[in-house]
């Protein structure tokens, strides 16, 4: 009697494991397939969910349902502050909403998302020996983003009004400098964390600003957290997104525009959106900080093939330029991983870019008390 | 022998009649409204994250983490409730008891500006308003070459106008059933005793009308503390943080600790003031004013003061329902609102994707992800009104027929808690609770269900004032005499109580209808990609400065809410007594 139930409870068990045991090993195994083998698979899904911190997955949804007609491309315009937090709360209630998580905030990634298996590393074999080791560990970078000072060239047509971020804190430059909540969007918190990590520079570039040593306020540990209670107590203006910011500091015929943090990339939309947006790569100690936007797959996508396309898509095809999929991303100010993607002509080349590259281990130590900081401020 | 006189008494128990729906009712609210109040406090007592009280109460955080919010929170209290007050009871006074020409006009047009929804009635401020401040569109005054200061375009004084006429409909309806009743009786007495107008004003009226005054104030002093989007679109660009911002925020950036504690005490304030509000008028037990028949008083004579209140009355009726409604259109029309009446087209509504027009986005006809909000929105709505309308129903009749004991108590206190529970804690309070997986049960995060849950629990205690309104006109006769002959309580409710009452039931339910989808506040933590609503929907767009699909999604809802709301009010032939001449 007893060996009867010890049976089928093995039996049981082993018809639960099973299951997963295979799903892991077709894991293991689609990662090594090529998007020709993954097509069939991918077919039979039918679907595939990203959750994109950029609205250009609207432009790559259009892209990849032309090149993969039978697959419905489902894409969300999510922050990737909203995204961590979505991830988590989806993840601890059981349920795989996306396929694809394409994100910044690469320190909470790694260390959240990542470090908790909410989601999972994927590297296409395709252009896996284009990319450099460092873009490809723990997560693939598909390309490196910007948060950086901009300004608007039709108002200032021979360089930057500012030569040093301190002059940002000074008087010209009240309730006229612009960026978004860093409590609401985490790239704008990366920025805030490395200028607080940078702090030597910072203290170096006040004292080329101003002549003198900086003295701290009270409260107040570095040269970092010094500058960015100056920029608040400057009246920095913060808007909800950095559509806001693009609008604010680049449009066209404004006398006297204000000056901004947001991405080099944006300066694409300028014809289109009526914006004159210049990146001021010569200000002092940097204009700002480039990191990489990366790609994962979520742990327990329902669509795993079509998720693994995606990706590969994303990378770009075998043309120089990238092709279909990369397009939306072969701008100025967007920087390829992949180093057979031929630089944009019409940008800094990253060699001359002065932006600080940010270090996400390093970022993610002191990321919550700048968070702190800047709550204290508002 | 203990044993055996227990199972008697225990026998007695369940065969009391009605006792098994007592305690079938009992459950579904505990589940619906005692259980997730009771997770997010427990949450926020657990070792891990204790330490969140701290840092919203005393620790350098605090000023800005809750004491400024605050602040903010209390004087757009005050100020709503002063407000709606001073406007509500104006109109409820000039339509009441004067000879004011155009008297129905303006008592119809008093009650239309809470049928729009608050986050509308922001938007079309902005349209109208917005500055340079933020860059990017500026609003129709602006346009026109106004300079339209900081204090006019954002924060608290947008806020608080947006809001008292959001909020004055509800006072004004509240005072003016009040002043219906005031016995004229009262006044010609006082009148043949010589008494001025001042003197009968302070001396009858005013304490007459007071429970009705304080009753209509702190209800808007609860919309006003409760309220998410105005604030959230207004006083955001400027910093201004209300408790519900606050909370929202620390929701969005994953410091759900924080978020849960204010939270908590957002909770405890606003209760603390309607229990403060419902404490004056109970203080004073007898407010009889019907006094067998009195006739309706002769109205005051407002002289030559007749036309000028008379236009100041639809005045403010109109800026409050008329202009919102008619700047949300035409900006959805309006490629700028600062040429609100230039260039209209039709792009907004139906065009197709083009990259140069808003980064691509298509029409909202076009828009597959307003189409999926539109049909999960009206989906919530329906379900929501049919579940709370039957839920209230069945509340109310375990209520009336067991009148006494601890089981009706605390059913009859848990279903109008939520009257307490501003939307957005509510909101905070089902995600602790219903985010992870209990026991078996899947967790129910980003599913239609829990959105159902928490709207149906959030709005169950106007489906249960419904179902108690609709019980009490039935007469217990009919009841009676159903149960002699045998028929089952499912039988006696759908052949006798429900056909009875369908007109009341059915404007109930249109209610409910209306109070969700044109919600944000409870929905806007519940949303996720996959499980849009169009409130959410559109409160996104206007915040990435997308005005023109905002609006335009703003502009469906209002037609739905404004639509069902009059059909409701029809549905009911509400009796306004105010009108009766």
């Amino acid at each position: 009697m007893k060996s009867l139930l010890q049976s089928v409870a093995v039996v049981a068990l082993g018809a639960l494991a099973l299951p997963a045991l295979t799903l892991s090993a077709l894991a293991a195994d689609m990662d090594k397939k090529s998007p020709e083998e993954l097509l069939d698979a991918a077919k039979a899904e039918g679907q595939v969910v990203v959750y994109s911190f950029t609205s250009r997955i609207k432009k790559v949804e259009a892209a990849f349902e032309e090149a993969y007609p039978e697959i419905d491309l489902v894409g969300y315009d999510i922050s990737s502050t909203e995204q961590i937090t979505r991830l988590q709360a989806e993840h601890q209630a059981g349920v795989a909403n996306a396929d694809v998580v394409y994100i910044s905030d690469a320190p909470v990634v790694f260390d959240k998302l990542l470090g908790a298996g909410i989601i999972g590393p994927y590297v296409p074999p395709r252009v896996a020996d284009r990319v450099p080791a460092e873009f490809k560990n723990p997560l693939l970078a598909q390309r490196l983003s910007t948060k950086v000072l901009m300004y608007n060239e039709q108002s200032h047509p021979d360089g930057p009004p500012v030569s040093n971020l301190w002059e940002l804190t000074t008087a010209p430059w009240k309730g006229r400098v612009v960026m978004v909540d860093p409590l609401q969007r985490g790239d704008y918190l990366d920025l805030m964390t490395e200028i607080v990590l940078q702090s030597d520079a910072m203290a170096a570039a006040y004292e080329a600003q101003f002549g003198k040593t900086i003295a701290l306020a009270s409260g107040v540990n570095n040269a970092g957290e010094q500058f960015i209670a100056d920029l608040f107590a400057n009246d920095v203006i913060l808007v909800g997104s950095t559509d806001d910011v693009n609008a604010a500091v680049g449009k066209l015929g404004q006398s006297n525009p204000p000056i901004g943090f947001t991405s080099y990339s944006d300066r694409r939309d300028n014809a289109e959106e009526g914006w004159a947006l210049q990146l001021a790569n010569s200000v002092e100690p940097s204009p700002g900080i480039v990191f990489p936007a990366v790609l994962g797959i979520a742990e327990g996508a329902k669509n795993p093939a079509a998720a693994r396309l995606v990706i590969d898509f994303l990378m770009g095809d075998e043309s120089e330029t990238g092709g279909a999929g990369f397009k939306p991303f072969y701008v100025p100010g967007d920087y390829a991983t992949r180093t057979d993607i031929v630089p944009h002509p019409d940008a800094v080349p990253l060699s001359e870019f002065a932006a600080w590259r940010v270090n996400p281990e390093k970022t993610a130590t002191i990321r919550a008390e700048v968070a702190d900081l800047v709550l204290t401020l508002q | 022998m203990a044993e055996l006189a227990l199972g008697a008494s225990g026998r007695r128990f369940f065969a009391a009649p009605g006792r098994t729906l007592s305690l079938f009712v009992l459950a579904v609210v505990a589940i619906l409204i005692a259980a997730p109040l009771l997770k997010i406090t427990l949450v926020t007592l657990a070792p891990e994250t204790l330490g969140a009280w701290r840092d919203v109460l005393s620790s350098r955080l605090s000023p800005n983490l809750f004491y400024k919010p605050l602040t903010n929170t209390m004087i757009i209290g005050a100020a709503v409730a002063g407000g709606c007050v001073l406007i509500g009871g104006f109109l409820a006074w000039l339509v009441v008891m004067t000879d004011v020409p155009f008297r129905r006009s303006i008592a119809v047009l008093s009650t239309l500006p809470f049928m729009i929804p608050s986050f509308a009635a922001a938007m079309a401020w902005s349209v109208l308003f917005r500055n340079e401040r933020l860059g990017g569109q500026i609003g129709f005054l602006q346009g026109l070459g106004l300079d339209i200061p900081d204090w006019l375009a954002w924060g608290m004084v947008p806020s608080l106008i947006v809001l008292i006429t959001h909020y004055y409909s509800l006072t004004f309806t509240v005072i003016a059933a009040a002043l219906a009743t005031v016995n004229s009786d009262l006044v010609e007495a006082a009148q043949m005793a010589g008494a001025k107008r001042r003197k009968v004003f302070f001396g009858i009226i005013l304490p007459v009308t007071l429970p009705a005054v304080i009753a209509g104030g702190s209800l808007a002093f609860a919309g006003g503390v409760s309220n998410f989007a105005v604030p959230a679109l207004l006083g955001l660009p400027v910093r201004m943080q209300t408790l519900s911002t606050r909370i929202f925020g620390m929701m969005e950036v994953g410091q759900t600790a924080r978020g849960y504690v204010i939270a908590i005490l957002l909770v405890l304030i606003s209760a603390f003031f309607l229990w403060l509000g419902n404490r004056l008028i109970t203080g004073r037990r007898s407010y009889a004013t019907i006094t067998g028949k009195g006739g309706r008083a002769k109205r005051f004579d407002l002289g030559g003061l007749r036309w000028p209140l008379c236009a100041a009355a639809i005045g403010i009726s109109v800026f409050a329902t008329i202009v919102p409604i008619f700047v949300l259109i035409a900006s959805s029309f309006a490629p700028s609102s600062s040429a609100l009446f230039s260039n209209w087209t039709l792009h907004y509504w139906i065009g197709q994707s083009t990259p140069s027009i808003a980064q691509g986005l298509a029409g909202i006809a076009y828009n597959p992800d307003i189409l999926s909000a539109l049909t999960i929105t009206l989906g919530l709505g329906f379900t929501v009104a049919a579940v709370g309308t039957v839920l209230g129903l069945l509340v109310s009749y375990s209520l009336v027929r067991a009148k006494r004991g601890v089981v009706p108590t605390t059913v009859s206190q848990l279903c109008f808690l939520p009257l307490f529970i501003p939307g957005i804690a509510f909101g905070a309070a089902y995600i602790a609770l219903y985010g992870a997986p209990i026991g078996p049960f899947p967790a129910l995060y980003g599913t239609f269900a829990l959105l159902v849950l928490a709207a149906t629990a959030f709005l169950l205690p106007f489906a249960v004032q419904t179902g108690r309104a609709v019980i009490q006109q039935v007469s217990g006769d009919l009841e009676e005499s159903a149960r002699l002959t045998g028929a089952g309580f499912l039988r006696r409710l759908s052949a006798i109580t429900i056909p009875l009452s369908i007109r009341g039931l059915s404007a109930g339910a249109l209610l409910v209808f209306v109070k969700i989808v044109r919600d944000l506040s409870l929905v806007v933590l519940l949303f996720t990609p996959t499980m849009p609503v169009l409130s959410v929907v559109a409160y996104r767009y206007a915040s990435e400065g997308f005005a023109q699909f905002a609006n335009a999604v703003a502009v469906v809802i209002l037609g739905i809410s404004v639509a069902v709301s009059l059909l409701a009010n029809k549905l009911q032939a509400k009796s306004q007594p105010w009108l009766k001449n």
